[in-house]
Order: structure tokens, then C-alpha cells, then sequence
């Protein structure tokens, strides 16, 4: 007797016809592979990266011929000599390494207790208001935010404006050091509080609630118990925000208004601006062995943190 | 939140300080756009939508704005299985090297932005490719799919093996338990993931601008290169596009998981 049709739907058999694919393309004998075939497709596409990298490699080795704009054929470590010894190098190096450390330590001084009262408080409706508040910079893109500080703190910007209203003369609130380190630690927020607020989660309020009875005052509570507990969390938030805002290219760009370069526009500017595509190359080379060096002492001095994928594992 | 009143004073000081700088950006290139005079001014000049108009007449930023599409959907293609598969690799099985592995992984993470930038520029011009869109939706996924692992591997970790032995020991095949036990338990990871993806493919503007030609940039670009000493509202008008964006991308990430999926502890 055939069965009724609806006891076998079509779908259950363009399953079955899908599992004999599925078997045919990866027998069972090969089980033990498939986790390492998953990963193939991310290995090849991180490794469009490491190509790049390579080919960078290969050029900052080569120096720019004046007379033909070319690329020399012969190798020579003269790059690196000129981005290791010229001034303007290395001022724009201390430059953007100060910029990382002072923006690294004031983002993590308001991060904390924005991540502390988004975690704690009572209020779901406050908890999402804190999470929106914080999304929307972090998803309308570094230009868009850039733009919107031009607009606020410009020479004829709302500031100025506002401040002629009382017949005060206007400040120049832009293209200076400060104005870069106020747009990155607005820039880095958002990156420093989803990272410290994980850490925060995985605080009992228990723990701070016997600290409290036995007699600590909320500072020492959070000196002694909540910051310690924290501390994955803030080396990883921390790192985060040193190496993004050592690197970062349009803040400096927008708000330092070509007076207050870092790394990255110095490098941008070999490229597009000299095209001396060998000096770009080895300065960027230089940029990646400065930061891994500081990850490295960073990991070395804290610890990994939570920055590891691994972290999510059991 | 338990504690004293100054402990409030001192965190809710922190905290609206924080509320005003993340948001004064937006709330003002938001007002900057209705603005009805022809520079932005300290009072407003008053209201219109003329911008709009004016911005909707322009091709060269509707086109830009398509070119931001077409690349944030071809980073998003591509991050979803790539990242999917990754991070079910890592959570579900015992691998050979996975800590090298995961080094290698997070290098999107820590190498600068420029030198990635850079070295796919050289890298895409060596293959021929260079000037063209689709390439730099490859490279944002690229630079982002750590984001991608990272939440499809929050959602993995939850996943109680067992489950899948059971639909196996019911008879269900690899395939089938893949589709109907193991994808759905890392479904909410996997739209966070090709969410966050999106969006910061649509943004991104330094890997763009380094990958792309002249004549065929991407919005932020479009604006960066756009932006003179004087501040007009026309661009204002055009970054509420992103404004826009970001709070749909938003509004279904609380809608579809849960904004709250942030703040859990690994």
C-alpha cells in the first residue's frame, strides 16, 4: 500500500537527498577532520591579512627611485633608518603614544562607573536607556561623530555662537591636542564600558554587600573589591582603547586638522600625499612591531584579561 | 545599586557626564539637519526639511550611499558562514593548535587599522582588483570577524552537547541535527553577530578609503572628503542616514536578542 502522501512531506525528502550529498562530499571516515574544516574558510580569510602584510613587508624593504618613481629591485634597510632617526617621526610617534596613554586613562576613569551603575541598577528601563545611549556613537561610524564635534565646537560653531550671544570672544576650541584626546575618548567610550561591563556582571552584589557589613565605606569597596574582580575586564577595555586610539586615523585627521597627526595619517600621507610607497610601508611595519610590543607588555604586566576568544570557552 | 548618597552623587555625575558627550554628536548633527538657514547657527534659524530635498537631488551621495549598501551586505555574506562555522569549530570540538589558532584569529583585532588597510590595499592592487567595490566588502569582514566569532562563540558555549547526541540518538542525521539542534541554539549569536557586522561595514570609513578610487567611494568617505572649513547642513542631512541606521540596527538587536546579551559575563 503506498503511504499517504502526508506521512513523507517533500521537505523530508529534500533532507534525504541532502544528507546523501553531505555524505558523498564528507564520508563519516572523515569526522575527525570536519572541525578543522570549519575553520578553513576563516583561516583563508584572515590570511588576505597576512598577505597584505607580507607584501608591505616586501616594500618597505624598497626605496623610492626619484628619477623613474619606481620601486628599487635591490633591498635596503634604508627606510627603516630614516623612520627611526627623523625628528618629525618621532615626534608624531611620542605624540600618539602620550595621546594613548592619557586617553586609555581618562576612558577607563568615566568608563567604570558607567559600566558599574548600567550592571547594577535595579531599573531595566535605565539599564536599556544606558545600553541605547551607548550604541548609537558606537554604530554611526567615527566621520558622523567627528562631524557632529566640528559643528559643536567649531570657530563658528555652537559653542562660539553661543558664547557671542553674551558678547564673549570666541574660543578656538579645534584643531588642537586637546580637542583629538576629548574626540577619542568619546570615540573609545562605548568600546571601554561593553568590555568592562561583562567583568562587572560576573561580581556577586553579595560580595559587596559583606563588604559593607564588615565595616568598608563604598570607596574602599570598590577599591578592594569591585575594581580587583574587575580587572579582566579593564585590561582587556584598557588594551582595547590604547591600541585603537594609538592607531586611530580620523579623529586626528577632523578634529587636529592636519596639526595634530598620528601615526596612521603620517602613514596615510606617504602613501597618498609623497607616494614614497617604501617609507609608508616600513613606517606601518614599525607601527604593527610598536603595538604588538605594547600588547606584549601589557599581557605581560596584567595578563591576557578577557580579551581571548578562549574566554568564552569552558 | 546599593550604597551611600555620595557614592550616588559621585557615579550619576560620571554617568550623565557620559550620557551628554556620547550623545551631543548625534542629537546636534540630528537638529544641524532641519536647520532652515544656509549655515548652522547658535540659535537655530529655524525649521525646514529643505536639506533633505536638497541631499535627495544629489546622486553623487545617493550613489555613495547604494556603494555603502552593497558592501556592508557583501561583508555580512561572508562573515555569517565564515564566522558561524568558525566559532562552532572552537566552542564544540577538541582542536589540535587552538590556541595558535585563536592568536591568529584575533590579529584583525591587533594589528593597527592602517597597516591592515594598507597591506589589502597592496595586496588587493597585486591582484588586479584594485578601485573595485566589491573587495572592500571582503576586507571589512576581514577586520570585523572577530565581532562575529566572538558572539556566535557566546551563544555556541551555551549549547548542551547532549542535545545533539539525542537528536542523533533519535535517529536524526549529522545534517539534520546541524539544521535543527545546533543552528537554532546559536541562532541569537549569529544575528548579533551579522548585526554588528552590517553596521560597521556600512560605517567604516578608513579601510574604505584606502581600498576604494575616487570616483567610486563609499558614503563616510564621500563625507569626509566633503567636509570644508564651513559647516553646511547638507552633509548634516546626509549623516542622519546613518543615524538612521544605527537605530534600526538598534531597535532589532533588542527586538531579536535582547540588548542585555552585552552585559552577560563569558
Amino acid at each position: 500500500m503506498k503511504p499517504p502522501r502526508s506521512a513523507y512531506p517533500w521537505h523530508w525528502r529534500v533532507l534525504d537527498v541532502l544528507e546523501r550529498v553531505v555524505e558523498t562530499a564528507w564520508p563519516r571516515r572523515f569526522t575527525k577532520g570536519l572541525p578543522h574544516a570549519m575553520l578553513v574558510p576563516v583561516v583563508l580569510l584572515v590570511a588576505i591579512l597576512i598577505a597584505g602584510l607580507v607584501e608591505m613587508l616586501d616594500s618597505s624593504f624598497r626605496v623610492l627611485d626619484t628619477n623613474t618613481f619606481l620601486m628599487s629591485d635591490f633591498y635596503t634597510l634604508d627606510n627603516y633608518r630614516r623612520a627611526l632617526t627623523e625628528n618629525f617621526f618621532q615626534s608624531v610617534a611620542t605624540r600618539s603614544f602620550i595621546a594613548s596613554f592619557i586617553v586609555t586613562a581618562i576612558t577607563l576613569v568615566v568608563a567604570v562607573p558607567y559600566a558599574y551603575l548600567m550592571v547594577r541598577t535595579q531599573s531595566p528601563a535605565l539599564r536599556k536607556f544606558l545600553l541605547v545611549a551607548l550604541f548609537f556613537p558606537f554604530f554611526i561610524g567615527e566621520v558622523v561623530r567627528a562631524y557632529g564635534w566640528l559643528i559643536i565646537l567649531g570657530n563658528q560653531g555652537l559653542v562660539n555662537e553661543f558664547l557671542g550671544l553674551f558678547g564673549l570672544s570666541s574660543v578656538r576650541l579645534l584643531y588642537n591636542y586637546s580637542a583629538v584626546i576629548f574626540g577619542l575618548v568619546q570615540y573609545m567610550l562605548p568600546f571601554a564600558v561593553l568590555m568592562i561591563a561583562p567583568a562587572l556582571t560576573a561580581i556577586p552584589e553579595e560580595l559587596e554587600a559583606a563588604a559593607n557589613s564588615l565595616g568598608a565605606n563604598w570607596i574602599r569597596t570598590f577599591r578592594h573589591v569591585v575594581l580587583p574582580l574587575a580587572r579582566p575586564g579593564l585590561v582587556a577595555g584598557g588594551l582595547v582603547v590604547m591600541t585603537l586610539s594609538l592607531t586611530n586615523f580620523a579623529i586626528p585627521a577632523m578634529l587636529g586638522g592636519g596639526s595634530q597627526d598620528f601615526m596612521s595619517n603620517v602613514i596615510y600621507d606617504q602613501f597618498f600625499r609623497t607616494s614614497d610607497q617604501g617609507l609608508g610601508s616600513a613606517l606601518s611595519i614599525l607601527l604593527v612591531i610598536a603595538g604588538s610590543i605594547l600588547v606584549g607588555i601589557i599581557f605581560r604586566l596584567f595578563g591576557t584579561g578577557s580579551l581571548a576568544i578562549k574566554g568564552a570557552r569552558k | 545599586m546599593t550604597g551611600s548618597r555620595s557614592k550616588s552623587i559621585i557615579i550619576w555625575t560620571f554617568v550623565i557626564a557620559s550620557i551628554v558627550i556620547l550623545s551631543a554628536p548625534t542629537i546636534v548633527v540630528l537638529g544641524a539637519s532641519f536647520t532652515a538657514g544656509n549655515i548652522i547657527t547658535f540659535p537655530p534659524e529655524g525649521l525646514s526639511l529643505k536639506w533633505y530635498g536638497t541631499i535627495f537631488g544629489a546622486a553623487g551621495l545617493r550613489q555613495a550611499f547604494l556603494r555603502s549598501l552593497y558592501v556592508a551586505t557583501i561583508c555580512t555574506a561572508i562573515s555569517i558562514p565564515v564566522g558561524t562555522l568558525a566559532a562552532i569549530a572552537l566552542t564544540k570540538y577538541k582542536i589540535r593548535f587552538a590556541n595558535s589558532i585563536q592568536i591568529y584569529l584575533l590579529l584583525p583585532f591587533t594589528i593597527p587599522l592602517i597597516s591592515q588597510g594598507i597591506g589589502m590595499m597592496l595586496f588587493f592592487g597585486e591582484m588586479g582588483l584594485a578601485g573595485q567595490l566589491w573587495p572592500v566588502g571582503v576586507a571589512c569582514s576581514v577586520i570585523n570577524i572577530p565581532f562575529m566569532i566572538w558572539a556566535v562563540t557566546a551563544s555556541a558555549s551555551n549549547l548542551n552537547p547532549d542535545l545533539e547526541l539525542a537528536a542523533a540518538n533519535c535517529g536524526a542525521p549529522p545534517l539534520q541535527t546541524f539544521l535543527y539542534v545546533t543552528l537554532p541554539a546559536v541562532m541569537p549569536g549569529v544575528i548579533t553577530g551579522s548585526l554588528l557586522m552590517f553596521i560597521l561595514a556600512l560605517n567604516e570609513f578608513l579601510v574604505s578609503m584606502l581600498l576604494v578610487d575616487a570616483r567610486n567611494v563609499t558614503l563616510p568617505v564621500q563625507i569626509y572628503n566633503n567636509i570644508r572649513s564651513i559647516i553646511t547642513p547638507d552633509l548634516a542631512a546626509v549623516s542622519v542616514v546613518f543615524i538612521v541606521s544605527a537605530g534600526i540596527v538598534i531597535a532589532l538587536l533588542d527586538r531579536l536578542v535582547g540588548l542585555d546579551i552585552f552585559l552577560k559575563s563569558k
